[in-house]
């Protein structure tokens, strides 16, 4: 009977209503500021007060909590480390075979757009070596006579005229260079038409015999002219350079080729008419 | 009359404390101090409280400090101290929903303070598992009519047992940490 009457004291009912009556009109303040899509007054004067307490200390948590972690796994991340390493290993090299396909897809794709400009069935070949000593500018391709090649059989890369056949076993050739200074292709400058015999200069090529008319310009395109070795119009270079002498028969110019002769590793060989 | 005394003649409805000196833990401290504990555990709450789900559960120290505040204090302090507690609750992200629970169950815990050691492990844990139940209980009510969150409830009863037993295991972990602060000053 006592707790009864404990219970129904008039002051601590008097406190039961007026608490419960705060806590709903506190309750209905923040849903209808919740339905309105704003914040009460309340919860902005909290947050202003709590929002930097509350940012640090989620901050401290999780740095501790992260360095526990870090501390109690350290095994298993040793673990992944190394089988992430690995991992990486075999995608770099996954990487590389993926880039060097690619480039080659591009370069096949500058053959066969280089195949549409020249007349003739060519015959794809891969670029298997190099002249060891510096004595001459010439590849060795894996095409033969036994596959039609013949001397004197035209060569050309994606990007422009590479050679001519210099000699050709049953199963390989060896292709001259145009950079090779026994090398001299009849061209002319696509822009004026001027003719002139295109030589090599073991890095570059050499135009000569220009007419002093012509006004060969920077920049300027040589194609091959056609001659007895090689079809017309396949680029060879562009000018870099010129040479005009007002007292010289003919004017020369410096060309950079077309192609680029270190990185030759497929062509395509006109067989020799 | 020593404490001592005073305790040998309180009639023990459950398990009361083991010596008179134990008795410290059911001294309370001011209003103020609960005050800034209860601002301290709504913080941690709000902070980090997530970390601690357990199957989908989150302990609730502020319903703890409540409930053991109700019975060391009385109806009127517990009640302010829910009422407070569940507002700050309410504006660290609570939406309205907390307030009218807390402070209930702030109040109901006062009204058993002349009934229990406010410092037995085992009666405050089942007075906090109570005020825990009832507490969600309010919430639920809340959160469906006024808030509109319908088809939770099952999610809601599993969350809510987890949470006793949570809440319990902190308020017993609270007690035996008051008494050993308390028995070393």
């Amino acid at each position: 009977m006592v707790a009864i009457n404990t219970f129904w004291d008039e002051r601590k009912l008097l406190v039961f209503v007026a608490l419960i009556i705060a806590a709903a009109g506190f309750m209905l303040l923040e849903i209808d500021a919740s339905r309105h899509g704003r914040q009460s007054v309340v919860d902005v004067v909290v947050g202003a007060l709590f929002t930097p307490l509350e940012s640090g200390l989620a901050r401290t948590v999780n740095g501790v909590r992260s360095g526990v972690y870090n501390v109690i796994h350290s095994g298993r991340f040793a673990a992944e480390n190394r089988a992430l390493t690995d991992k990486t290993r075999r995608l770099a090299a996954a990487n590389e075979r993926l880039k060097e396909a690619a480039a080659e897809n591009r370069e096949l794709r500058r053959l066969v757009a280089m195949k549409s400009t020249v007349a003739g069935v060519p015959l794809t070949a891969d670029v298997i070596g190099y002249t060891p000593e510096a004595t001459s500018r010439a590849i060795t391709i894996d095409r033969g006579t036994g596959d039609g090649v013949r001397r004197d059989s035209v060569v050309v890369a994606g990007d422009g005229l590479v050679g001519h056949v210099l000699s050709a076993g049953p199963h390989a050739a060896t292709v001259l260079l145009i950079i090779d200074p026994q090398s001299s292709v009849p061209a002319y400058l696509a822009r004026s038409r001027s003719w002139g015999i295109v030589a090599g200069t073991w890095l570059h090529v050499k135009m000569k015999y220009i007419d002093q008319k012509a006004k060969p310009e920077i920049g300027d395109l040589v194609v091959t002219g056609r001659g007895e070795i090689y079809p017309g119009g396949i680029p060879i270079g562009r000018v870099r350079e010129i040479d005009r002498k007002d007292n010289a028969l003919y004017q020369t110019a410096v060309l950079d080729p077309a192609v680029d002769f270190s990185n030759l590793t497929h062509v395509l060989v006109y067989p020799a008419p | 009359m020593s404490v001592a005394d005073r305790l040998r003649a309180t009639p023990r409805v459950l398990f009361g404390p083991r010596n008179p000196v134990q008795a410290g833990a059911a001294a309370p401290p001011r209003f103020t101090t609960l005050l800034l504990i209860a601002a301290a555990l709504a913080l941690a709450q709000a902070a980090f409280a997530h970390a601690w789900m357990v199957r989908g559960a989150q302990p609730s120290p502020i319903t703890v400090l409540i409930v053991w505040t109700g019975l060391r204090c009385g109806a009127t302090t517990g009640g302010w101290l829910g009422f407070f507690g569940g507002a700050l609750e309410d504006a660290l992200g609570g939406g309205g929903a907390y307030v009218l629970g807390s402070t209930a169950v702030g109040f109901l815990a006062g009204l058993f303070s002349s009934r229990f050691f406010a410092d037995s492990v085992p009666a405050v844990a089942v007075a906090v598992g109570a005020g825990t139940i009832v507490r969600n209980a309010i919430t639920y009510v809340v959160l469906e009519t006024a808030l509109g969150h319908r088809g939770m409830y099952h999610r809601f009863a599993h969350a809510t047992a987890w949470e006793v037993l949570l809440n319990c295991a902190i308020a017993a972990v609270a007690i035996v940490a008051a008494r050993w602060w308390l028995a070393r000053r």
